[in-house]
């Protein structure tokens, strides 16, 4: 057997042709991302030239003392005063320099009071408004604040000139920090949880401030904050308070508030006043704080997206104006692991579908981490505090040079697309224009788009692979089925047992077409061995009639010439004519024997008996053979037709005699091999022919001739094998080992009387 | 008066050398070649004894269907089929028509004239049968053998007997307790070709005629590889 593959694993190898689908889509999917990029870049190329254009010819926006308009300015933006130098973070306000005079007094404002009055336009407001519920109780003209929003290089500051006649510090061992004089600030970046600071000191000097909850009561965590800085120092009409807050927690779009928070009673230690210092708006929007330029602020400010920065430089390189994010976060879809919930068969089918899902998005991640390379789910790169750059970019674009880049974010995890573009003053450049966006969109999509192609070509190619099992395996089981049908319609002697193959008879494809033209085969062929079988029996018919002729011509010719009697010619006429009749009598044996054995009646003997009557007999008739009788095992009881295994004995016989080496031993043997009875007939002499052990049953089939006067039809093994199959047996030819001679070993089934059915 | 002969052969060369053979012997023969004319022939002119081939032209049991209808014409007719035919099937069907004897072609010419001598012995001893003196009389155990009518009785009951079973039997029988081969048995069958098979089935034949009779019967032995004997022992 040589079944290295079977049909199934063939139709399997080649189903793994379809993994060159998911290859195919790799590579396009990696083309379209630098198709991707380059459509990116030349779009930031774009943008870059368009805010330059803007921006051309205005060297007023470069000026470093430009100014806030504040009539320019809208509702809920406040402005940071440009400062002349650093603020010392002591509580002295000497160094606000003239700032501090254009400080803003803010006084308590009524609960409830119309939040657009409380402008910064309008900011000495005590009236609170009759009738409304007055929840913190205010003492009129003690509580006013004088503040000031200003910034210099990475800083933002703001001063705070508290008048309160109680200055409370707060208090030893006390959790809560709203129980003291303190400052709050809220920051809040659009779609992100306000983050609330509270600054409170319990002495004259540093501040802490600590994150705070919602209700400004508890810190969220017991640890400062550094990033903030505070001051407090004692003056004569109540306290000033510096403040310093660093532009990177700051981002063009952060909102911010600043209040003050008084407590006057040092035993109820509660909450007396609260002045804000920054608008309020209706929608309790906080407000924005304009730094830098606001005039390129408000320029760019149409251009601000959420994905896009967009860098105003001058030609020094620092920076003049930052708007918009670079987006570092990338949002992945989560799969959400199914929690089973009920027991009607609609739930239960939902949860086995997400389920699989569920998994199958699993078992899709964990291949993807091997083949797609994720972009970073966050990356850092340059705060927009940042005061200066120094990208070869910038230093090509303020040559004049228009390009784009392509540059590492700081912390290296991401990929960051630049343009850069000149803007002109007359002929000469007055500063930059720097536009990036990270890769991680581009990626993010292409990514996407790899898992959806690969996912679905691995649920194809699974399911195509699983069909494809089936089917070959539909398709072995019938080959299977037709090949069992096949080997079972002719016997191990090439008779033909059944005509037609039940098997795969009705399908309607090929192998349905096979199977019948196997049944179409096994017709013919049984046709034509039937007509082989009857072909000894009707020549033998056909050619007695002439024989007859002959043979009574032959006779009536001595009748007629009694003289012709004596001739040598006459003899050898009739003995033509006797070996014509014995080949008649040979051929018509074989068809008579299996009719006369159909109507034989058998009965029990032993066989080790016949065995030795038999050989006893053929002594007797033919004293020179000589013979030789092992006996292994007796009796061997078989149920048999007594003469019919006497006829197979003699045409064994007959064979060994005949191909026996002069003056040895015909050899019988008889022993039982599990239930079989076996008698050998061995002689010494020539071996088989190679092949012919298995051919030398069949009818018309003779090894060759010892006398040429003797009829060798090849019929006598024929009979033994019909008799013994007759019944129930077999004989088999081989050569003797280890020297040379034949052995015919004759099995019969050993006689067993339990398993008659009678 | 010669004893009249009808062969009935389709073959004429066969026809022929059959009809001259006989006359040589001195029979009178009519010969036929087929069915039709048999049969009209014959009613005009009833033979002796009558010899069938069974494939008759075109009629493949031709001679089966003549030897019914000439047992309606004459029941105690002697009838031998010869034929190529040489099958247990057609022999079985051609005695249990009442066929007095079963023969295959080729056939020896001398064999042929014994037997239709020996038939015309048997039926002039059954014309006469007031005839007490028994000369040729076998008797083993309790078989009885009478040469004349050619019949054989066992335990005093007649057997009924084709021609080679009786001289089968009566070759056995007079040499009791001595074996019989194979090549002895067919001379006695006095027909030309004869297989063991043949032999064989002759014998089983004859052993059921015996146990019709006599279900103990056990005289007939096998000899295996040899031949038969008459077992005269119990």
């Amino acid at each position: 057997m040589r079944a290295v593959f079977s049909i199934r694993t063939k139709l399997l190898l080649v189903a793994l042709l379809l993994l060159l689908i998911p290859w195919m889509s790799y590579i396009y999917v990696r083309d379209m991302k630098t198709f991707l990029l380059s459509g990116q870049e030349d779009a930031l190329s774009l943008t870059s030239r368009a805010v330059a254009t803007v921006l051309h010819d205005r060297p007023e926006l470069f000026l470093e003392d430009t100014q806030i308009d504040p009539a320019s300015t809208e509702d809920n933006e406040i402005y940071a005063l440009p400062l002349p130098n650093y603020i010392n973070i002591n509580g002295d306000l000497s160094d606000w320099g003239e700032q501090a005079a254009q400080a803003a007094v803010y006084e308590p404002l009524p609960p409830g009071a119309d939040a657009s009055d409380a402008n910064t336009e309008a900011p000495s407001r005590s009236e609170p408004a009759a009738g409304s519920p007055a929840p913190i109780p205010i003492n009129e003209g003690d509580f006013k604040v004088r503040h000031v929003l200003g910034y210099h290089g990475r800083f933002i500051y703001a001063m705070f000139a508290v008048d309160d006649d109680e200055v409370v510090f707060r208090q030893q061992g006390f959790l809560r920090v709203d129980s003291a004089d303190h400052i709050r600030l809220t920051l809040q970046d659009p779609g992100r949880s306000p983050q609330r600071y509270t600054m409170i000191a319990r002495e004259p000097g540093r501040m802490s401030i600590y994150l705070m909850d919602e209700d400004w009561q508890y810190p969220v965590t017991g640890d400062p904050d550094y990033n903030l800085a505070a001051e407090l120092s004692l003056s004569d009409t109540g306290y000033n308070v510096e403040l310093r807050i660093p532009r990177f927690m700051l981002s063009s779009d952060t909102r911010i508030r600043l209040a003050v928070a008084d407590v006057d009673d040092v035993d109820s230690l509660a909450l007396e006043g609260l002045i804000s210092t920054t608008p309020e708006s209706d929608s309790d929007e906080l407000s924005r704080v304009l730094v830098q330029s606001a005039e390129i602020a408000k320029i760019l400010k149409g251009l601000d997206r959420s994905d896009t920065r967009i860098w105003v430089l001058d030609r020094e390189k620092r920076v003049r104006a930052v708007v918009g994010n670079i987006n570092t976060d990338v949002q992945y879809k989560q799969s959400v692991k199914p929690i089973f919930s009920s027991n009607s068969i609609r739930e239960v089918w939902d949860f086995m579908v997400a389920s699989v899902r569920y998994y199958y998005d699993i078992a899709l991640r964990k291949i993807f981490t091997y083949i797609v390379d994720k972009p970073a789910l966050s990356f850092a790169d340059y705060e927009r505090t940042v005061e200066q750059r120094n990208d070869e970019i910038i230093e090509q674009a303020l040559a004049g040079d228009i390009s784009t880049d392509r540059r590492a974010s700081v912390d290296n995890q991401g990929t960051i697309l630049m343009s850069a573009h000149p803007i002109y003053l007359g002929d000469s450049i007055l500063g930059a224009v720097i536009v990036e966006q990270s890769t991680n969109q581009v990626l993010t999509r292409q990514q996407a788009v790899l898992e959806n192609v690969i996912s679905v070509t691995l649920l194809v190619l699974l399911t195509v692979a699983a069909a494809l099992l089936l089917f070959a395996s539909r398709l072995t089981v019938r080959i299977t089925r037709l090949r069992d049908a096949a080997d079972n319609a002719i016997d191990r002697d090439g008779r033909i047992l059944s005509q037609r193959l039940s098997a795969e008879a009705k399908s309607g494809d090929e192998i349905g077409d096979l199977s019948r033209s196997v049944s179409g085969m096994l017709g013919r062929l049984s046709q034509y061995t039937s007509y082989l079988r009857g072909l000894p029996d009707t020549l033998a018919h056909e050619v007695s009639n002439p024989l007859n002729v002959v043979n009574s011509s032959l006779h009536n010719l001595e009748q007629e010439n009694p003289g012709i009697v004596e001739s040598k010619y006459m003899n050898r006429a009739k003995n033509g004519i006797n070996r014509i009749g014995s080949i008649l009598q040979n051929l018509t044996e074989a068809a008579n024997l299996e009719q006369a054995m159909q109507s034989e009646t058998r009965e029990v003997f032993d066989l080790v008996e016949l065995l030795e009557n038999y050989v006893d007999g053929y002594s007797f008739s033919n004293p020179s053979q000589k013979f030789e009788v092992q006996i292994h095992k007796r009796p061997l009881k078989v149920e048999a037709a007594a003469d019919y295994i006497a006829q197979a004995l003699d045409k064994l016989v007959d064979n060994a005699i005949d191909f026996a080496a002069p003056n040895t031993a015909i050899v019988f043997k008889a022993q039982q091999i599990d239930s079989y009875a076996q008698i050998d007939v061995i002689n010494r002499g020539s071996n088989l022919p190679e092949g012919m052990a298995e051919r030398i049953f069949e009818p018309l089939v003779s090894v060759g001739r010892k006398d040429a006067q003797k009829t060798r039809l090849g019929m006598g093994l024929y009979i033994v094998k019909l008799i013994t199959s007759f019944h129930g047996g077999d004989v088999l030819a081989s050569n003797l080992r280890g020297t040379d001679g034949v052995i015919f070993s004759l099995y019969l089934p050993i006689y067993n009387p339990d398993a008659q059915s009678f | 008066m010669a004893r009249k002969v009808a062969i009935v052969e389709d073959d004429f060369d066969q026809r022929e050398n059959y009809a001259d053979a006989l006359q040589q012997s001195g029979y009178e023969v009519a010969t036929y070649a087929n069915r039709k004319e048999a049969l009209e022939g014959m009613r005009k002119n009833m033979p002796d004894l009558a010899i069938l081939d069974i494939m008759l032209e075109n009629e493949m049991d031709g001679g089966f269907d003549l030897c019914r209808d000439l047992r309606a014409l004459s029941p105690t007719l002697p009838i031998i089929f010869l034929t190529a035919r040489d099958t247990d099937i057609d022999r079985v069907s051609g005695l249990r028509l009442d066929a007095w004897d079963y023969l295959t072609k080729p056939l020896n010419m001398q064999f042929l004239s014994v037997r239709i001598n020996s038939l015309f012995r048997i039926v002039d001893s059954l014309g006469q049968t007031a005839n007490d003196d028994k000369p040729d009389q076998v008797v083993v155990n309790e078989l009885e053998i009478d040469e004349d009518s050619m019949s054989i009785r066992w335990k005093s009951q007649e057997l009924s007997l084709t021609l080679t079973e009786f001289w089968l039997i009566e070759s056995m029988a007079r040499h009791p307790g001595h074996v019989k081969t194979y090549e002895n048995m067919m001379q006695v069958t006095r027909q030309s070709y004869v297989e063991r098979n043949t032999i064989n089935g002759y014998i089983r034949r004859i052993r059921n005629k015996f146990k019709e009779i006599d279900p103990e019967f056990k005289h007939i032995q096998t000899v295996f590889g040899v031949g038969y004997k008459w077992n005269s022992g119990e």
